[in-house]
This record gives C-alpha cells, structure tokens and sequence, in this order.
C-alpha cells in the first residue's frame, strides 16, 4: 500500500455487493444521456442531410435556429435537468446508505487516525473509482443503443429516417455522458462525505447502534398500532433518507409524466386514426356525385379492406336559439362513427350511441372558442336536430378550429331523411396489407369522370409512429426499472442498518408478519411523500411541457389532466413499495434472531 | 414442580471436519421460582443454550419444554407468541429500542399482542426500578444501569414466568450490578419468576439458588448454593 488511498479498491472489492446498485445508478445516468445526446446529433444530421438534398446549402446553425431546432434544444435540456437530478439523487441515496451501513468502519479510521478532510476525499475518491467502471460502460451502453435505435429507424420505419447515420459515433453524446457521471457523482458523494467526516471516533468503540443518537423524537403510539408506528417512525426521523427516498419516488413520477407528454406530442404530429384512409375517392364538384353503389362494388374488390363513405351538404340555412345561421352537414357511416369512439375524438358527456340509425341527433364540430353545448337544438326546415356530442376538434379545418361555423355530424340514414342524397361526396378505402398498386388501378378504373382517386399509400406514418412510442416507452421503462431497483435497495439497506434493532423486537415477541408491516409501513411512508411531492410537481412538469411542445403549435389542443398515465405510474408506485418491503421482510425471515441480534 | 425441561439438547454448527459441536447431551430441569446461573468461559456455549431455552434458535436434537409445553413443537407464529407472553429476555448491550422511550419500551411486550398495558403494574414497575422521572426519555438520554433496569421492565411487564439474562451486568459497572441483580432476584421472589442468568462473574453466581457451568458444550451441575 503506497498510501491511505489505496484501500478504496480493495475495500471496493469486499464491498462488490453493495457497490452493484451505486455502479447500476452511474451506468444508467451515463447511458441515458449518452444515447439521448447521441440520438439527438443523428436526428440533427439526418436533418442536415434532409434540407441540404432539398435546398441545397444549410448549415448546422440554421438547422439549430429553426423552430423545430429550439423547441427540440428546449426539450433536451429539461430532460437533460431531469436526468442529471435523478442520477443525482439515485447515485446519492445509494452512497449515503453505503456511508450509513459503515458508519464503524469511518469511526474506526478516525480512531487510528485519519482526518476529517481525509476521510471526505476519501469518500469521493470512492465514488470517482467506480465511474472508472460505469462511465465506459454507460457510454459503451448508449453507442450500442444509439446504433441499434438508428438500424431500426433506417431499415424497419424508413419513410423519412432513410437518411438518419447507421454507426455514427456522436461526441456531444460521449462528452455529455462523461461529464453527467463526474458531475453527478461528484454532487452525489458531497453530502455523504461531510456525513462520514462527522462520525465520532467513540462509534468504532462503543457498541451503540448508529441511530441511536438521531433520535430525538418519541414514536406516537396512540395513531396507529406499534408496528406501523415504528415503521412510520423509521421513515419520518431519518431526514435525509426520507428526503432522498421521497426525490426517488417523486423523480419517477415526474419522469413518467414528462415521458408521457412526449407520446402526446408524437399523437398530435402524428395523429394515428382507425378511421385513417389509404385511398380516397372524391367528386370534383364537391357534390355529393358518386354513386352509392360503388361502396358495395368496391368492397368486393381485391385488395380492400373496408370501404366507407361521406356525404356532404354546406351552408344550409337554420336556426339555432332563434336566431339565423348557417351549417355544414357531414354524413358519417357506421364504421367511421365507431371509429370517432375509438380515437377518443368525443368530448365528456356525449352520447353517441343516439346518433346511430335514422334519429334526431347529430355531433357537432367543437373548439375553445365555441358555444355549442351537448343538448342544444337546432332547427333545419321543420326538422329538430339535438346535439348529442361535441368533438374535441374540427376535423375538417386544418388547424383543428371551427372558426366559427358549424358542421354537424349526422349519420347516414339521418342525413338521407333530411336531405335526400344517398349518393357519396368522399368515398374512403382501407387496403389490405398486400394491396397492388394494380389493385388500386382495378379500382381507377371503375370510377367515371367526376371522381378522383388519391392513392395515400406512402404518407402511412404509423411505421414512424409505432417507432416513436418504443422508443419512449423504452426510456420510460429503464427509467422505472432502475428508479424502482434504487429504491427498493435503499430500503433494503435502511432495513439492514436496523438489522440488530430487529433481531432484538423478535426476540421480545415482535412476529414475522408484524416485522413485515412494520417494513411495508416504512416503504410506504416513502411511496406516500414521494407520491404528494412527484404529483405535484409532476403536472407542473407536464403542463410545462405540454404548453411548449403541443400547446404552441396545436391551437385546438386542449390541456388536460393526465389521469390514465398517472394513475398508471402512482400503481407503479405502489408495487415498487410493495415489492421494497417484500425483499429485505423476506430476507430477515430467513435469518435467524440470534443472527439479527449479533449482527454489528 | 419442574417449570423448565431440557432434555438431550444437542447442537453442531457446520458439518463434517468443520462441524463444531456448541452444545452436547445437556439435560437439566428448573423448577419454579428458581434463580439459577449459567457460568462458563467465552465461547463455552452458555449463549447458545440460553437462545435455546429461549426459542431464538433450534437444537441439532433434543427436547425442550417450559410449562410442560414443548418448544419445538410449536410453529414460527405460535412459538413467537408464546415466547412473547411468558418468556422475558435482558441481553448485554440492553437491546432497547431507540425511537422508543422507557415507558414505550417497557410496554413494548404488550403493545405487540395488541393489547392494554395495565397502568398500575406500569407504575409499580417504573417505581420498582426507580425510572419514574425518566419515563419519557429515550435510552440514548439514559445511563447503561438506567438502559438496563428499562430492559428488565420489558422483560417483566407480561409477568412472564421464564426471564432470561445473558451477561446483564456485562456492560455495568458495580453498583449499577448489584442494583440490577438485586431487582432482578426481587422480582424473581415476589412474581414466583424463574430465572436463569448466564454471568462471568462468580461473585455474582454464589447469590443464586443453583449454579451451572458450561465448559466445551457440556454442562456440569454445581450445585445449590443458597441453601
């Protein structure tokens, strides 16, 4: 041994165990940035790639100084916070109950000796010594995803991602993740330092347990039943474990919901309909010219599908509160009013289940600026129309507004007893996966004059989509699987520093399903702190987000509570503290009392 | 009539050419009442046969019965009640819990069966081991004889019949002690308590009314020394 120094890496071999976590913690940080920096640099330089083949000449900063550029830095960054916070305070969580579980063993180094400034370089240099290990391996990690995320992109979505760099190795990312592991490292191990500094030498001595004198308050008895006190108690009095668990806890909440954000905004720039057509056939008048019967010809054709159609009657004069107005009537059929359920298009309170069939009730057309109401009546000739559901926006406009005017939607039989018109103004085809383009020309064929066929076969985006959501659900899932890993680690480790205290609660009668609740109470205790402080600021997040990236750019886009994904991720939540409580429960199950109780 | 009944406890750690035989054939019975002591040399086994005694842990063979129960027999949750309500437990380094305070900790036996702790035996406890005033203090604002005497509360507040002691006064200076074995042989008489207390101090192992030596596993019986 040349000096004090070189006991870190033999103590870090002894200790390989309960280092795994903290190096998992580091390694995700690193990876996670790295592969987001690196994914960002490929989007930018196929996006370089993309505009230099269309205009010409473009350069990097131009690309950066776009709209799409700025919204794209402003979302990095922000996730950028958010990772580097949550390697902080996993990373830090996982040294301090590293430094807690050794508390003799600092005791003892000041006993012989070493000084308080050692010991806190002594606990840096430890957390240093295992980016030596993590940081290549994250970044390693991050490459081969990045590669990985790429080839998929490129051979399986292509459409617009033909362009995107298969190997291409990025340095902002390698940079970025270098410094997110020192960085969060070094910020994570300070306060763990000055705590290891603070231990008195007497504790290498004295055989008190190490918690003994933080506790300055008395458990409360009378709320709740011994065990669930205590274990509430356990969670409450050590202040910085509750602080670092309720950050883990609340992190993975406020992760999820800003991740979930991202899935919204891939929905809105790349709105998937189940009533989205691969051919459309319309009539060059914009009247309602195309033959009923083609619907029933062409849905026996090769290579279709499901056939559907539209018709259409503009500016018809009616009354709505007695006074005049003027509406649009579209005729929906019953497969493309299933579909408006599917695609969660209605607003709260419709009944569409009225509109089906020849009836009196039509949905209407719906934005922020409207006052139609589900229930309002509107007059056409002597017929009287309810409105039995609102859409969430005007399907028709191209910016989702109504601007004013009102289009109701009505179905077929409906619309034909008001207006007459049986025959289509839009006919829409879904094709079969393996539909020819002689297929489509089968169909050209068929139509007289006054129709046009478009064939939308190409601009299918779901590829792209599909690819969006696994990428984001990806993260999201790393991301909860190691926030979970972390915290049922420290709890494990809180509960192995207490091991001695439990061993002597069985030996006075205290039995396993009691040892059980007490863990569980504690868990839960955190799951609770962490789920009011993660919710909270969680939606403040998310509207943060919603507003830059949705809010700006779609103006029908209306804000609302994210109930589903956050009841998924307080669920989440909640078996991550099950599952805290359940391992180390387990653990001091199998071990015997007089183990607990001999244990130092 | 005989409260305690070891017959044939054997225990061995390890197997084959690194099994160490902790306990061998010890037999020996206790009756009601009795204060006895358990002497023998560090690593003997007398800390083995007092967690045996005490259920904490399981013989390699052998036969245990306290109150004509027989130990072994019970499962986890049976036996965990049961050493709860009759068998009371003072270790060496006192074993309190920390976030309790004395008056919590003494009661803590009770509260874990769900049930009232009776206020007057309460007070009469906390008198009887003058922790009146300290009540409300937790054992890091304590002394180790006043840790002590608190962990003899808890051992005693379910009146069990069995109290188990292993080194109490090893952490103790004299007077601390002799406080404590006094209390203890006290309440031993008036609440017909039988205790068995392991000890290295021979001082302290002439007050009881039996002594025994563990000496490599095996236990000698050195008689009575009270009468």
């Amino acid at each position: 041994m040349k000096s004090y120094l070189s006991l870190i890496p033999i103590s870090a071999k002894v200790h390989r165990r309960q280092n795994k976590m903290t190096l998992l913690c580091i390694i995700f940080a690193v990876f996670l940035v790295t592969a987001v920096f690196s994914m960002a640099e490929m989007g930018i330089r196929m996006e370089q790639t993309r505009l230099l083949n269309k205009h010409g000449d473009l350069t990097f900063q131009e690309v950066m100084n776009s709209t799409t550029g700025q919204t794209l830095c402003i979302t990095a960054v922000i996730f950028f916070v958010l990772i580097l916070t949550a390697g902080v305070l996993m990373i830090s969580s996982s040294i301090n109950s590293n430094v807690t579980q050794r508390t003799k063993f600092f005791g003892m180094m000041r006993c012989i000796g070493m000084s308080k400034q050692q010991i806190i370089h002594f606990v840096k240099l430890e957390a240093l010594n295992w980016c030596k290990t993590a940081i290549p391996i994250g970044i390693l990690l991050g490459i081969i995803v990045t590669w990985g995320l790429c080839a998929i992109l490129r051979f399986l979505v292509s459409e617009e991602f033909s362009d995107i760099p298969l190997f291409g190795i990025s340095m902002v990312g390698i940079i970025s993740g270098v410094i997110v592991g020192i960085v969060t490292v070094l910020i994570a191990a300070g306060a763990p330092a000055k705590r290891a500094s603070k231990v008195s030498p007497v504790k290498a001595a004295s055989g008190n347990s190490e918690n003994a004198e933080n506790m300055n308050h008395a458990v409360n008895i009378n709320l709740f039943k011994i065990e669930t006190a205590l274990g509430i108690h356990h969670a409450v009095s050590a202040k910085k474990t509750l602080l670092l668990m309720t950050g883990s806890f609340a992190l993975t909440i406020i992760l999820f919901l800003s991740f979930s954000v991202l899935i919204t905004f891939v929905g809105y720039i790349m709105p998937q309909s189940a009533a989205a057509s691969d051919v459309t056939i319309s009539d060059i008048d914009n009247s309602n010219g195309i033959d009923h019967a083609f619907l029933n010809i062409i849905s026996k054709m090769d290579g279709v599908k499901r056939v559907f159609g539209r018709r259409g009657i503009f500016d018809i004069p009616a009354h709505l509160d007695s006074n005049a107005v003027e509406i649009d009537m579209v005729s929906y059929d019953d497969f493309d009013l299933d579909c408006l359920v599917k695609d969660d298009m209605l607003k709260k309170g419709s009944d569409i289940s009225k509109v089906y069939g020849n009836s009196n009730y039509v949905l209407a057309a719906w934005d922020k600026e409207s006052t139609l109401e589900i229930g309002d009546k509107i007059y056409v000739g002597y017929e009287e129309l309810e409105i039995a559901g609102l859409l969430k926006y005007d399907p028709f406009s191209s910016d989702g507004l109504t601007n004013g005017e009102i289009t109701l939607i009505t179905s077929g039989d409906t619309f034909i007893r008001l207006t007459g018109a049986a025959d289509y103004l839009l006919l829409l085809i879904q094709t079969t996966g393996d539909a020819t383009d002689e297929d489509i020309t089968a169909i050209r064929n068929i139509l007289d004059q006054n129709c046009t066929l478009n064939d939308l076969r190409g601009q299918r985006t779901s590829g792209t989509y599909t690819a969006f959501i696994f990428c984001i659900y990806a993260f999201l899932s790393i991301i909860t699987l190691v926030t979970v890993l972390n915290i049922v680690n420290s709890i494990s480790m809180s509960v192995s520093s207490k091991i001695k205290t439990y061993g002597a609660m069985r030996a006075v009668g205290m039995d396993q399903r009691q040892i059980s609740k007490m863990i569980a109470a504690e868990a839960f205790t955190y799951a609770v702190s962490g789920g009011i402080v993660g919710s909270t600021a969680g939606l403040i997040i998310y509207r943060l987000l919603y507003n830059v990236l949705i809010g700006s750019h779609f103006s029908y886009a209306i804000w609302s509570l994210p109930t589903i994904p956050l009841l998924i991720i307080l669920l989440f939540v909640c078996m991550a503290a099950i599952t805290a409580a359940y391992i180390p429960a387990k653990q001091i199950h199998s071990m015997a009392i007089t183990a607990a109780i001999n244990e130092l | 009539m005989n409260l305690l009944e070891i017959s044939n406890i054997c225990k061995t750690y390890g197997s084959g050419e690194t099994a160490v035989h902790a306990l061998k054939n010890v037999s020996f019975s206790v009756s009601k009442g009795e204060y006895v002591a358990v002497i023998g040399e560090s690593g003997s086994g007398k800390s083995t046969l007092l967690n045996m005694i005490g259920a904490l842990d399981t013989p390699t063979s052998g036969r245990i019965t306290i109150g004509g129960m027989d130990i072994f027999s019970m499962d986890d949750r049976r036996l965990t009640v049961f050493r709860r309500r009759n068998i009371g437990f003072i270790f060496q380094s006192f074993n309190l819990i920390p976030e309790l305070t004395v008056e919590q900790n003494i009661m803590f036996p009770v509260l874990l069966d769900y049930q009232k702790p009776d206020k007057k035996y309460l007070e009469e406890l906390l008198t009887v081991l003058n922790l009146k005033e300290r009540r409300n203090h937790l054992p890091s604002q304590l002394s180790g004889g006043q840790q002590q005497r608190a962990a003899i509360g808890r051992a005693l507040i379910t009146r069990p019949s069995l109290i188990l002691a292993d080194e109490p006064t090893g952490n103790l200076d004299t007077q601390n002690s002799s406080e404590v074995i006094t209390l203890l042989k006290e309440a031993s008489k008036k609440y017909e308590q039988t205790i068995i207390m392991i000890t290295h101090a021979r001082n302290l192992a002439q007050t009881a009314d039996h002594v025994l030596q563990v000496s490599d596993g095996v236990l000698t019986d050195l008689g009575r020394c009270r009468e």
